[in-house]
């Protein structure tokens, strides 16, 4: 019997890759063996992000790990993926949203619609600002060229930033020719660990989203042909890998915030950052009234952020 | 089928199609897509196309059609006569002098645009024919004008250098300070080696004889050396506001293709027939191009997810199992020639994702990389039996320089680009030094 | 030669000539964009479009411009042997591996069909027939009737968010009109065998 192989490709690079995936296919390759090998490739490498959902749709690439605004996909979920604003305040949110307030079952269920397999939902980093200048102030943010996900941008146009689509690898690069003045894709760990903490200067701790909802997705034809075994493996494999970004963040977040020393921090005052969370609440108002399945995840997110307040410390402080 | 058998079957078909002398594009493309239609499995029809979307986010892709129209201003409107006649005058007295005022002078185009095209244009129509008018040995000078005009990709701005840029990741503008310095040491060099020759054989460069030295009075002399302005003004316009980031890379590219189209303006030189020519030169020349780095990158990626790419890095590292010197050199080596017989830009496309993983992973500086790199696209622009400044000569050339000749011409100075490439490699600092002061690395 | 055969090579070649020059003087289009964009960024708030649509000039410029570069010929070809064979012997090979270059091409513009179909919210197996019905629809039913059949239109993954069926459907003309142009350029190799002058 052959060995099955799958290719992958990845919206990270390298060097964020041997981080957020690459443990965890080692290690389905090596338990997998012979049945079943995974071929990882990085953002950009066998087609760009933006052609993401539609290479996987077509089987060009049998899996995908992604958000679902970055790959594009044509979702009604898509406007959820990578950084809603503020609809959560830490990483273990997002497990929580997705397996007891039933954020999984709309995922699946958009996603099968599309012929996709959305095989589970991980948490990433909070969303912060890096930058060449300081930002202390919202004024700071007027003008600034941003390279930020599409709804992030969406959302932070209003406070005059430009939000800015590149292709991830050439971020750098950007900053550096002077494409981009600074960055708002992720918290201070990646700043480090991708290399732009070397071409900003500052950070901003005020955040607009405490945690990137990123998925593993397989081309549903793919994923059927499958031995149930496999199947169970790849999930595990996938499960394991979200642990992993869970202690890597939040670790790396306050290290580095501490201990770093390539850039320098900065925050905007409290009250004056509450304008920014109430212009959330009226954006999360005009996503909801775009779709009833939007609106039904609006609404999702709207209970548990209540239930949080009501829970009281340590699930919120205020 | 095993990774190894892929990587050589597709090479050596790729090699066969453009033997037949398809064009190259059409032979490259045609190897990536029926590679993927066999081998690739479910989706393998629609990488071909995907390679036009990756090539659409190539966003600093946009230089190559404004510095290739900007060197076609250059040369087509002939500002740079001056600055022939200004070298003239100025080096004639010396022993092969026109012929170093010819390096000075490709130097200073080189600074004006990014491809070896505009120099080649203008070292073919303008310098050749009064250097053999002048007595000039036919080979020397012809290989001065190719070797000269080479330059324009290793001294900013330098198309060849964004290419590799985007595809190493790497920025830009310090890829180009680096190769101001090697470039103008590659120039020192080409001058030496005219010296010395000249030296040697008087009869290879006369002197400019006396009676037409005395023509050109100490006034006249002075007034030509403000011809050196223009390229500079040129090279200021475009290279100040891009280092101190006031504009981006691909903004700057059209700030420098707009100065250059306003200096011909000025000096009355964009008439109906320039105009023309330029622009309609520029859809040629850039067509070209994007369609081989279309056809390049679907190649590339059907190489790569088909494993190809892996059987050749493990190659190199695990079972060679050789030191990374040793392996650098070996690329270095396989490049040149690879070169020497591939389309220079197919190959940056294709094989430098292969090698710049590699290079980083044996803890080499890839921007020093991309000058070794560009150092060594210079080589096969110039060796046959493939290379764009070859065709070029050949098209240009006056009638009594002969294919033989154009090939000899080039023997030396190639020795002269291997001899700058290992000092470049022996001394980094040679190319680090400047972007280090600059962006305070 | 059949005189239709005549009559298609000199329509085509008119025809992608005056595409190709048309689509030339985009240089400036993609320079009024990028002097926009910094003259923006200088003077009032940075644009969100202009690097994208800059982009979309480019892929425009080559793509439309390719037969024209075809007909200049511009393309480059390795002539190790090639530079030295007759007229003849060229036109003998040319005639041959001109099937290779349309092979490719006819892929490309596969995947750019198949790509829009996508783009228009088709996302079945079979884009060819998608596109034939949204003809047929467009024909007998008008644009109401071809309307319907959208589903999902693709917008690209960036603050702007223009649609990105206009620059897939530019694609699918160029790559339509690159396969018009090798055809014709297979004729004329023909014409040299036969001894035809056009
Ligand atoms: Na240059
Ligand atoms: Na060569």
């Amino acid at each position: 019997q052959s060995t099955i192989t799958w290719r992958m490709q990845t919206y990270a690079g390298a060097a964020l890759a041997e981080h957020v995936v690459k443990p965890a296919i080692d290690m389905f390759n090596k338990i997998a063996g012979d049945r079943m090998q995974i071929e990882l490739f990085y953002a950009d490498q066998l087609v760009p992000t933006s052609e993401l959902f539609r290479a996987m749709q077509r089987g060009t690439i049998d899996a995908v790990q992604s958000d679902d605004d970055s790959m594009a996909s044509p979702t009604e979920v898509t406007v959820f993926g990578g950084y809603f604003p503020f609809g959560s305040r830490y990483s273990l949110d997002v497990p929580v949203l997705f397996n007891q307030y039933g954020l999984d079952e709309i995922w699946k269920a958009e996603y099968e619609k599309v012929g996709v397999k959305h095989i589970s939902a991980g948490s990433w980093d909070p969303c912060h600002f890096a930058t060449k200048d300081p930002i202390n102030s919202l004024a700071d943010l007027e003008g600034k060229r941003v390279f930020t996900f599409p709804t992030a941008g969406r959302f932070l146009s209003q406070f005059g930033v430009v939000p800015v689509t590149l292709p991830w690898e050439d971020i750098e690069v950007a900053v550096q020719t002077g494409e981009l003045d600074g960055i708002a894709w992720s918290g201070i760990t990646e700043d480090y660990t991708v290399g732009w903490a070397d071409v900003t200067n500052y950070f901003l701790t005020n955040n607009i989203s405490g945690a990137w909802i990123g998925h593993f997705f397989a081309n549903m034809g793919r994923w059927e042909e499958l031995p149930e075994d496999l199947k169970a493996l790849l999930t595990v494999c996938m499960e394991q890998s979200h642990y992993y970004r869970q202690w890597w963040y939040w670790g790396g977040e306050a290290s580095l915030r501490v201990n770093g020393d390539k850039m320098k921090l900065t925050t905007i005052p409290d009250a004056e950052w509450q304008q920014v969370e109430d212009a959330a609440v009226k954006f999360w108002d005009e996503i909801a009234a775009e779709s009833e399945t939007k609106a039904k995840v609006v609404e999702i997110f709207r209970q548990y952020n209540a239930d949080m307040a009501k829970a009281g410390r340590p699930y919120r402080y205020s | 089928m095993s990774y190894e058998m892929i990587a050589i079957l597709m090479f050596s078909t790729m090699m066969l199609m453009l033997v037949t002398g398809q064009r190259v594009f059409g032979a490259i493309g045609f190897v990536g897509v029926s590679a993927a239609m066999l081998l690739w499995g479910t989706g393998g029809s629609e990488i071909g196309f995907s390679a036009a979307m990756k090539l659409m986010n190539w966003y600093p892709l946009l230089t190559l059609p404004m510095f290739i129209f900007m060197g076609y201003v250059l040369s087509e409107s002939k500002i740079a006569d001056d600055l022939y006649r200004m070298f003239h005058v100025w080096m004639g007295p010396v022993r092969g002098g026109l012929a170093i005022g010819t390096i000075l002078l490709m130097v200073l185009i080189s600074a004006m645009n990014g491809l070896s095209v505009a120099g080649m244009a203008i070292g073919a129509t303008i310098a050749l024919p009064e250097l053999l008018k002048r007595g000039y040995d036919k080979r020397m000078v012809t290989g001065v004008i190719q070797a000269g005009s080479s330059l324009g990709i290793l001294v900013p701005p330098s198309v060849v250098l964004v290419l590799y840029a985007m595809i190493a990741r790497q920025p830009v503008g310090q890829l180009w300070l680096a190769g101001v310095f090697p470039g103008l040491m590659m120039a020192a060099l080409f001058i030496l080696y005219v010296v010395i020759r000249c030296r040697f054989q008087p009869q290879l460069g006369p002197v400019l004889p006396p009676e037409d030295r005395a023509l050109i009075t100490g006034a006249e002399k002075l007034r030509l050396l403000r011809a050196g302005i223009l390229p500079l003004v040129i090279f200021a316009v475009m290279m100040i506001p891009f280092i101190n980031g006031w504009t981006s890379l691909v903004e700057s590219a059209a700030v420098g293709a707009l100065a250059a189209f306003v200096a011909a303006v000025l000096k009355g030189r964009m008439t109906r027939e320039v105009f023309e020519n330029s622009v309609r030169n520029t859809l040629g020349i850039s067509c070209m191009f994007m369609w081989i780095i279309l056809a390049a990158l679907g190649f590339g990626a059907v190489f790569d997810g088909l494993g190809a790419v892996r059987a050749i890095e493990d190659l190199f590292t695990e079972r060679l199992a050789l030191s990374p010197w040793t392996i650098l050199i070996l690329m270095q080596l396989s490049f040149i020639v690879m070169g020497t017989f591939l389309d220079d830009t197919a190959m940056l496309v294709i094989v430098a994702p292969l090698y710049v993983p590699l290079v980083q992973a044996l803890g080499f500086d890839l921007i020093w990389y991309g000058v070794l790199y560009t150092i060594t696209t210079q080589i096969a622009y110039m060796t046959p039996p493939f290379g764009y400044n070859l065709f070029l000569m050949r098209a240009m050339a006056p009638p009594e320089i002969g294919l033989r000749d154009i090939y000899r011409s080039i023997v030396p100075f190639v020795m002269v680009m291997v001899l700058a490439l290992t000092l470049v490699m022996a001394f980094p600092d040679i190319a680090l030094w400047l972007p280090d002061h600059v962006y305070n690395k | 030669m059949p005189r239709f055969l005549l009559a298609y090579i000199r329509w085509t070649d008119r025809f992608n000539r005056g595409v190709g020059r048309i689509a030339m003087y985009g240089i400036f289009l993609m320079m009024a964009i990028l002097l926009w964009s910094s003259v923006s960024k200088t003077f009032f708030t940075p644009s969100l479009w202009t690097l994208e649509m800059a982009q979309f000039a480019m892929v425009a410029y080559y793509i439309l411009g390719g037969p024209y570069s075809i007909q200049l010929g511009a393309n480059v070809r390795m002539d190790l042997f090639y530079g030295d064979w007759s007229p003849r012997r060229k036109a003998w090979f040319d005639a041959c591996t001109v099937f290779l270059l349309m092979f490719y091409i006819g892929v490309l513009l596969y995947g750019a069909l198949s790509s829009a179909a996508y783009s228009l919210g088709y996302f079945g197996d079979a884009p060819l027939a998608f596109h034939r019905d949204l003809l047929i629809a467009f024909v007998t039913g008008g644009p109401d009737a071809a309307g319907e059949m959208l589903g999902f239109l693709e917008r690209s993954p960036t603050a702007w968010r223009p649609y990105l069926w206009p620059i897939k459907a530019v694609m699918i003309v160029g790559f339509g009109l690159m396969l018009l142009q090798a055809l014709s350029e297979f004729l004329k190799d023909v014409a040299t065998l036969r001894g035809v002058t056009l």
